[in-house]
């Protein structure tokens, strides 16, 4: 009796503690979807390329790559840590730049000149 | 881990998540979930070619959970037990081994996609169970296969929201890991409770 209670007590806690597990990881999947759904921006990081910063912030790509010294054509793929490397500076000045650059665009797009038509801004990866 | 890992697939491609899906699976701790999500956002913005991403992403998979069959299979269980310890202890071993010897094909087919966390456990315990090769090479392609197919095509979707949709898809992979032990503990203990009384 004694050996089979205590057995029942471990099965229980173990499942309390399974669901409350469970509990809690639904409720941050709930949190971050909220989040994801309000918020489309993305923090700036080390991986992340030119073009994939201009498409999660929505800002043309070519805007971008002024703001940190680059010729928008041919269309510069690199992740930032490899562009910054090359620059000689830390990744974080690199996103600082592009964040201010961002805000202005949003602030003011028509300070900005129009993009060049499709078929000018693609390129190669430039290794 | 996570950045240089990205950045590296930004640089060299679909190599990068051959090497990294074998290591991932075969149960050293890297994030091969966001690798992937990561890759279908780099074929949206034709960076990558999504065949070749799918191809090698599953190769990788499936040579890492081999590897990890055969350790099992040929390295003994005490050298499962000491894997164990380091993929998430021995008990996790035993759970896991129970759960296969029950389920078979369903607890190596699932341990893929779904309920990935336990991949790499399930893998060293259907070797050292002696769990039938051709089988869980068949559950273990179905089940890599669908993976990728998912997290890719996921991340292609979502392609400007990489780290958000890998943050909600790990937190939903652990909600379902903790679901589907709370549903097994919670039969266990109804077993229990209509049982009668050993003594």
């Amino acid at each position: 009796m004694k050996r089979l209670g205590r057995r029942r007590w471990l099965i229980l806690i173990a499942f309390l503690l399974a669901a409350s597990f469970a509990g809690l990881f639904a409720v941050r999947t709930v949190r971050h979807a909220l989040y994801w759904s309000r918020h489309r921006d993305e923090a700036i990081r080390p991986w992340m390329s030119v073009p994939y910063v201009a498409r999660s912030y929505r800002v043309p790509p070519p805007v971008l790559y002024r703001a940190i010294n680059l010729e928008p054509v041919p269309r510069d793929r690199r992740p930032l840590r490899e562009i910054a490397l090359e620059q000689n500076r830390p990744v974080e000045a690199l996103a600082a730049d592009l964040e201010k650059v961002i805000g202005e665009f949003r602030a003011h797009p028509e300070r900005f000149p129009p993009p060049p038509p499709p078929h000018q801004s693609e390129g190669r990866r430039t290794p | 881990m996570s950045d240089y890992l990205l950045a590296t697939l930004g640089v060299y491609g679909v190599p990068v998540l051959f090497v990294a899906l074998l290591v991932g699976s075969a149960g050293v701790p890297l994030p091969a979930s966001l690798l992937l999500v990561a890759a279908g956002s780099f074929v949206e913005q034709g960076e990558l070619d999504l065949w070749p991403v799918l191809a090698l992403s599953a190769a990788g998979a499936i040579a890492g959970d081999n590897i990890g069959y055969a350790v099992g299979r040929w390295g003994g269980r005490r050298v499962t037990r000491r894997l164990g310890r380091l993929v998430g202890g021995e008990k996790k071993i035993e759970a896991a081994e129970a759960w296969l010897k029950r389920r078979e094909g369903v607890g190596v087919f699932l341990s893929r996609w779904l309920l990935t966390p336990l991949g790499p456990v399930v893998n060293l315990t259907a070797g050292a169970t002696r769990y039938a090769w051709p089988r869980f090479l068949l559950y273990d392609v179905l089940g890599e296969a669908l993976w990728v197919a998912l997290y890719v095509l996921l991340g292609k979707f979502f392609s400007d929201r990489v780290q958000a949709l890998n943050d909600v898809l790990g937190d939903l992979t652990w909600a379902v890991v903790g679901l589907v032990a709370a549903a097994l503990l919670g039969v266990l203990l109804f077993k229990h409770l209509r049982e009668p009384d050993a003594d």
